[in-house]
């Protein structure tokens, strides 16, 4: 069955990635991946898929986060007593109280008025969290001991790695039903009414409704996903619910891609890759961050998952191949006037003291340095000037449909 | 009493024409172009930023005039070879947009003039108490806060009303797209008012930088505040922004000011609650506590309410 | 047996009274077309019937039931379908999913999020015929925003009648076609309103002489006549209206 391939991948991917790299540094990451995946893709059901900007979602993850962390801490006291398996659903439905709550005035209309209630109700949330201290637990946050459950088949959760196999089910599990969700006359209609919201109307639905469903379930599933956090990072605090949250999960899926199912999940893995990782090579990865994302609202407005399906054409038509040289021949030199602007930033980040760059050691104070540096920068952005030409018609050769009179989406 | 109302007002309203400087740029620029710019606070940063390093060579008043150029010169670039471009893409991409834009601001801020907070100071020139009111000092930098915001009100107010550049701004504000057919709405325009109300928020920057601290975080903190003073005073009219501006500012001001909160109250009602309560926060909330969220509270209301704002005409 | 009734309907905007007081019963299976000088009212009438609008006064019964302050989605529920004037579908949505939303309603699965649409094999089936009489069955997976003029006003008609309402109201069906397109378009109307009621502007007399049982003339927001397609040509009054266009008297005498 070609229809299920897809996901037996995706599952073999999430359970096998611990079996490559199993350093505590990669489970690290892993869990924050997985904890990325399912809130990028919950943020994809409102804006992807329903059209509706949030800038506050961050709320909904949150809450979900503080309450699961209470829920552990009820479970250490034996108030209640189950399994942590199941800490995720807490998340989840304090996800949905709040977005029940919040999307039965919020979603009467999408555009700008939705995205500044967004704004405001986040806003709100996260200075009251600073005030209600005893349940927000102030500028410190709550923190929890999630080994106090019941064992799960004999599993008592001590290790990272072992939250993380949790973790990977409830992505699975959660990306499943996301997925569902856009198979059905409601995930359907969310992306009429995120269309052209009049006409929706007059086919039977009410466009608030529509909305509002799209929303409480966005709003479940951004639990979840604050649910893992805790699970993972067994504290949660204030900054988990606060507009630097609601943007990075926006960054997340714009990167990612809007329009595609699978676009906030390359979304999340690449921001938590460069979140961790280049974190770990330079102190300026939030300034390359910052023009990763206006570089790609500029050129790439679907996201990386827009760029890859844009050769879908190319590639039904076999002619993919032909791309490959042009691609090489501009692409080169187009990644080492990069490299050249990286360094530069770099060596004017470093001031005098000399560093390693990729396999180059920099030194800001050697004239011969920025010389070099210059030189490299303007050849290779000569011959990326030049070569783009040709790979500009490679490209549209590529595309060409062999009848001429049946052009087919561009 | 008395003397705690007078000062509230005064700074009051040195906040609230402030914060009018800032959305009277994002007004201008939202009746025009129909794109809130997110990253309108960052300019205001901009601002205070390059009169900051302008000072240090040239003093504080050659800041106060070239920083608000540079900011206006960087905010047309910025709409003449970014947001033109990404407005094909439609609004929520316009609005992202700006987003991504305020995120790489403060970035870059970072990268160029580091973390810490930048010791840009008011001119010695005004550095003394304009007048003395039950003992407490109001400075004279306070009261050239005062003389410059009004005087760009003014000043916006006879643009805007007498000159031809401004009739057809203000026809853009409620008729856009007649405004349009008659070929006016020119890029050239589009990319003056936004180069005109970013460095607007500029001269903001510069004049606000020595008192409210200049440092990589204070876009954010203001730049919300922006947002909700123009959606509450109504999309578009800056007359009710006007109004807004003020009222924030009046509004946190007594807030903070005043010590009254829950407690006050329920010894009012003549309740009393212990300690221990579970809910013992909400008891004990104070207004100066919750000022920072009044705003957003107010935003809210207000576009449940009625979303087109105090004085708005125009939805979206 | 009338199905749409309209009872002294009058609609101000501000003190602009655009609809002033109409008077109209639609009977069940009819043809019915709203003619009118430029700015009568007549799509103001259609948002006023479709819920688009709320009147300011009057009362529209539709089945006996009255509708003048329910919301559009409400009405269209109750078997009220309409297409629109300037073209209005789902532009990123692929065809076939434009005409599938438009039935979804009526087969029962309103908001539901526990049915899978690739299992609805009926609903699916049904949906492909339906571009099939409208003759888009080969551009079905294309985005409906990509298509051209004439196809694009075809699905306009295709999402309208998806719901198999009885009731169809197409606002300037033909609107902005070539002569050649037009009739295919009339053809179209006429297979795919078969035993349902139809109410239509249109502009284009030929069309309307050669489509319409029954026709109303509305002008500055009042019906100055509504009768057979004959008497109305007949009719003084209407004559005075539409002084100078000669097309009134000439239509009708080459049908098709």
């Amino acid at each position: 069955m070609g229809k299920f391939a897809p996901w037996v991948g995706y599952l073999i991917a999430l359970l096998g990635l611990p079996q490559l790299f199993d350093s505590v540094l990669a489970i690290t990451i892993f869990n924050q991946m997985a904890i990325a995946i399912v809130f990028a893709l919950s943020y994809n059901m409102l804006l992807g898929q329903g059209g509706m900007l949030s800038f506050g979602h961050a709320v909904y993850f949150g809450l979900g986060g503080f309450m699961a962390v209470h829920a552990l801490i009820m479970i250490e006291f034996e108030t209640v007593y189950f399994s942590i398996t199941l800490i995720p659903l807490v998340g989840g439905l304090i996800g949905l109280i709040a977005a029940i709550f919040v999307g039965s005035f919020s979603t009467h209309k999408a555009g700008t008025v939705f995205a500044m209630i967004s704004l405001g109700i986040g806003e709100l949330v996260a200075a009251s969290s600073l005030i209600f201290v005893s349940f927000f637990g102030g500028e410190a946050g709550v923190s929890a001991d999630r080994t106090f459950g019941p064992p799960f088949f004999g599993i008592e959760f001590f290790q990272d790695v072992e939250i993380y196999y949790l973790s990977a089910g409830w992505v699975f599990a959660s990306t499943v039903f996301m997925y569902l969700f856009t198979q059905t006359p409601a995930g359907r209609m969310a992306n009429a009414v995120r269309e052209n919201p009049e006409r929706a109307e007059f086919i039977g639905y009410s466009a608030r409704r529509v909305r509002f469903i799209s929303f409480c379930s966005s709003g479940f599933f951004a639990g979840v996903a604050g649910g893992l956090f805790a699970l993972n990072y067994e504290f949660i605090t204030e900054e988990n619910l606060n507009a630097v949250t609601s943007g990075r999960v926006l960054l997340m899926a714009y990167i990612g891609g809007l329009g595609y199912f699978i676009g906030p999940i390359i979304g999340a893995v690449v921001l938590t890759l460069m979140n961790s990782l280049l974190s770990n090579y330079t102190e300026l990865w939030m300034l390359y961050l910052g023009i990763m994302f206006v570089l790609t609202v500029l050129f790439l407005p679907r996201g990386f998952a827009g760029f890859i399906m844009m050769h879908q054409t190319a590639w039904l038509r076999g002619r993919l191949s032909s791309l490959v040289l042009p691609y090489l021949i501009t692409g080169i030199p187009a990644i080492m006037f990069g490299g050249s602007i990286l360094a530069a930033i770099e060596m004017l980040h470093h001031g005098g003291e000399s560093f390693r760059f990729l396999f180059v050691t920099l030194d800001s104070g050697n004239a011969l340095h920025w010389f070099a540096l210059t030189s490299v920068g303007a050849a290779s952005h000569f011959a990326c000037r030049r070569s783009l030409g040709q790979l500009t018609s490679a490209w549209e050769e590529a595309n060409q449909s062999e009848d001429t009179t049946e052009r087919g989406p561009s | 009493m008395l003397e705690v109302f007078v000062f509230s007002t005064l700074n009051g309203l040195v906040t609230g024409l402030l914060l009018f400087m800032l959305a009277s740029g994002l007004t201008l620029i939202f009746s025009m172009m129909g794109v809130l710019n997110f990253a309108h606070a960052s300019f205001y940063m901009l601002g205070a930023y390059f009169a900051y390093s302008v000072s240090l060579k040239l003093g504080f008043w050659a800041g106060l005039f070239f920083a608000p150029l540079l900011v206006g010169t960087l905010g047309a670039l910025v709409e003449r070879y970014a947001l033109r471009r990404v407005h094909a893409y439609g609004h929520v991409a316009e609005l992202v947009f700006t987003f991504g834009l305020a995120f790489l601001i403060e970035e870059a801020v970072q990268f160029f003039w580091g973390a810490d907070t930048k010791n840009y100071r008011s001119p010695d020139l005004l550095d003394f108490p304009l007048f003395v009111l039950f003992g407490q000092e109001f400075s004279a930098y306070r009261g050239f806060m005062i003389t410059i915001s009004v005087g760009i009100f003014l000043v916006l107010f006879y643009v805007l009303t007498r000159s031809r550049i401004g009739i057809i701004i203000q026809a853009a504000i409620t008729h856009p797209h007649t405004v349009a057919n008659l070929g006016h709405n020119v890029p050239l325009i589009f990319m003056a008012v936004f180069g005109v109300g970013t460095a607007l928020a500029g001269v903001a920057g510069v004049i606000a930088g020595p008192v409210l601290t200049t440092f990589p975080g204070m876009a954010v903190v203001l730049g919300s505040i922006v947002f909700v003073i123009v959606v509450i005073g109504g999309l578009g009219s800056l007359g009710g922004a006007f109004v807004a501006s003020l009222m924030i500012g009046l509004l946190q001001s007594y807030a903070i000011a005043s010590n009254l909160g829950m407690p006050d109250l329920l010894n009012l009602l003549g309740l009393d609650f212990s300690r221990d309560h579970p809910l013992n926060d909400l008891w004990t909330l104070t207004l100066p506590q919750i000022a920072p969220v009044l705003p957003f509270l107010l935003l809210v209301l207000v576009l449940i309410f009625r979303p087109t704002g105090l004085a708005g005409k125009r939805e979206e | 047996m009338s199905i749409l009734s309209l009872h002294n309907v009058s609609k101000s905007f501000g003190k602009t009274e655009i609809i002033r007081g109409v008077n109209l019963d639609i009977q069940a299976g009819e043809r019915h077309a709203i003619i009118g000088p430029n700015g009568a009212g007549k799509s103001t009438l259609f948002h006023l019937i479709s819920g688009k609008y709320q009147p300011s006064s009057g009362r529209i019964t539709f089945r006996d039931q009255e509708i003048q302050n329910h919301p559009p989605y409400e009405i269209a529920r109750l078997g009220l379908a309409r297409s629109f004037q300037v073209t209005n579908i789902f532009p990123r949505l692929s065809v076939f999913e434009n005409v599938r939303c438009g039935m979804l309603w009526k087969q029962g699965l309103g908001y539901s999020f526990r049915h899978l649409l690739g299992r609805q094999t009926e609903l699916n089936a049904r949906a492909m015929h339906l571009l099939e009489e409208i003759s888009l069955s080969d551009r079905a997976d294309f985005p409906a925003g990509e298509l051209a003029y004439a196809q694009q006003r075809a699905l306009e008609l295709g999402v309208a009648i998806a719901s198999g309402a009885d009731l169809i109201m197409l606002d300037e069906p033909v609107a902005g076609m070539s002569l050649s397109e037009a009739e295919a378009a009339v053809s179209l109307i006429r297979k795919i309103t078969e035993g349902k009621t139809l109410v239509m502007v249109e502009h284009d007399m030929n069309i309307v002489f050669d489509v319409a049982d029954r026709i109303s003339v509305l002008v500055y927001g009042e019906i100055i006549a509504s009768d057979s397609p004959q008497a109305i040509r007949a009719n003084p009054k209407v004559q005075e209206a539409y002084l100078g266009e000669a097309i009134l008297t000439d239509a009708g005498g080459d049908d098709a």
